[in-house]
């Protein structure tokens, strides 16, 4: 059952932030953003690079410093840790390195959780158990972010934050991701915040969208969110939505 | 004099164990020094500990604990400016070990007469380790020793992905400074035996060498300790044999065994 307000009674959100504001010197990051995402909700943050996209991901879980209120489930991130699972931007790592996927998974293990967690979190990313053998260098880069995926998920989170999961990922790759992400919210009920600039995989995917181009520009659903207006406004005049015959594609 | 022999003076037996020591704790945190590439990080320290050395030998002190003092702040400093400024922590390495090693010769000026000590320690002298720097190098090893294996796994973690780590509760700050505290007390420790030119190469060649072999972490760790020890000795005992400088002699029967391991490792 969601976690709910005991004052109201009403499901806590799993995410609400209120006036935050990032300011590195004089250079405004995230100017008074205010929203909410509900539990059990895939949601997305669209916009242009140097947008605040990732800067905003990281002022939730209190790994940049901001103004204002960010809460998770009703908390500060740090009274939620172990229910917030997270895969950065980049994982730069020598490719070299010898470490196996079981030992990078094991790394990542909470006291809680036993060993044979890591086998339930490699089926639910669509991997087999072979992989656990193998280096993590030597992973094609939708396998590595499916591990990354899998290291997020170890302790059962209630909310997992993406940061651009499929970014420079093969049609193959990026497909198992969505894959994924869907099943994750589906079977478990995992809020879902990402960062994307995928817009094709964001209407057909997400239940709610946050246009962010240092300010919240728009907000919603995919359909209701992602108008020609909208996307003018993030992306420069020049851009605007066709629908394909199946898909939406930014043009 | 046959070898054997040798091995009963007193002097010889606490270089060697003083090596086996401290070639287990600077391959334990090379392997860190190098997943983090920090190699510079250990020759700075080591440079640097030279201000800690003349501050001893002008004030009449035991040079090993204050550069042991010295070292630490140097440490320190370098953590707290890596978080202040918005320089590469290189540069900021670089000029504190400049200006720390400036300072040293400055000081030495001041210090009258020849200083035997100074030349030892910017070469190595493992023939002149005492039972008090044998047990100074055994304690401060076993706590760091002690640390390293009870923070493994969130240290390991964030050397990988800091920013996962941070989020999944490990104190990534902390272990950060710790770290850096433990890699400048080892380097020091290293000095005595090594000297500060070449102290840094026991912290960068065994892991350096274990990784060209090993298949996954576990034999990464194990076999960059075995490879550190197997330096240590073989050093060692060529430069009893042969009559050579000890801290050189280990270093090139460390660069020995990383040739041989890049020229024959599997593919």
């Amino acid at each position: 059952m969601s976690p709910r307000s005991k004052k109201t009674n009403e499901p806590i959100p799993a995410i609400f932030v209120e006036n935050l504001n990032v300011k590195y010197g004089d250079n405004v990051v995230v100017d008074d953003i205010s929203f909410s995402v509900g539990q059990g909700t895939v949601a997305a943050i669209v916009g242009p690079n140097g947008s605040g996209k990732t800067t905003l991901m990281k002022a939730i879980l209190g790994l940049a410093p901001f103004r204002g209120e960010a809460l998770v489930l009703g908390q500060h991130f740090h009274e939620v840790r172990g229910r917030v699972g997270y895969v950065p931007q980049r994982f730069t790592f020598d490719r070299d390195f010898p470490i196996t996927v079981e030992e990078f998974l094991h790394l990542a293990l909470g006291t809680k959780c036993l060993p044979s967690r890591i086998l339930t979190v490699i089926k639910e990313v669509g991997l087999t158990p072979l992989v656990l053998h193998k280096r993590l260098g030597t992973l094609s880069g939708g396998q590595l972010q499916r591990i990354l995926i899998a290291q997020a998920i170890l302790n059962d989170p209630a909310i997992l934050f993406l940061d651009e999961p499929s970014t420079g990922i093969d049609v193959a790759g990026e497909t198992a991701i969505h894959d994924v992400i869907e099943h994750l919210n589906k079977e478990h009920h995992t809020t879902i915040l990402m960062v994307s600039h995928d817009i094709a995989m964001i209407s057909c995917l997400v239940d709610q969208v946050l246009c962010l181009n240092k300010k919240l520009l728009c907000s919603g659903p995919p359909k209701k969110a992602l108008t020609q207006k909208s996307l003018g406004e993030l992306f420069g005049p020049h851009h605007s939505l066709y629908e394909h015959h199946q898909h939406h594609h930014e043009a | 004099m046959p070898l054997l022999e040798l091995l009963n003076y007193p002097f010889l037996q606490r270089a060697i164990i003083a090596g086996l020591i401290l070639g287990l704790l600077l391959a334990c945190l090379g392997v860190y020094v190098t997943l983090r590439r920090m190699a510079f990080f250990g020759d700075g320290i080591a440079h640097a500990s030279l201000a800690g050395i003349a501050i001893a030998l002008l004030a009449g002190l035991t040079p090993l604990p204050v550069a042991l003092v010295w070292s630490l702040v140097v440490a320190v400093i370098i953590f707290l400016l890596e978080r202040k400024v918005k320089l590469p922590t290189d540069s900021i390495i670089g000029i504190l070990f400049t200006a720390s090693m400036a300072l040293g010769v400055v000081l030495m000026r001041f210090t009258p007469g020849y200083q035997p000590d100074l030349v030892s320690y910017l070469f190595g002298s493992i023939l002149s380790i005492q039972n008090t720097d044998l047990w100074i190098t055994a304690g401060i090893t076993a706590a760091i020793l002690i640390w390293l294996f009870t923070s493994f796994r969130g240290l390991t973690f964030m050397s990988l992905t800091e920013e996962s780590a941070a989020v999944a509760g490990v104190k990534v700050k902390l272990h950060t400074l710790v770290l850096y505290v433990s890699l400048a007390l080892a380097t020091v420790l290293g000095v005595k035996m090594l000297g500060i030119v070449l102290v840094s190469a026991l912290l960068i060649l065994p892991p350096a060498t274990s990784r060209l072999i090993a298949k996954n972490f576990r034999q990464y760790f194990i076999l960059s300790v075995v490879v550190a020890e197997v330096t240590i000795l073989a050093g060692l005992l060529a430069s009893f044999q042969f009559d050579l400088p000890s801290g050189a002699s280990i270093v090139l029967a460390g660069t020995v065994l990383f040739c041989l391991a890049a020229v024959f490792r599997r593919r």
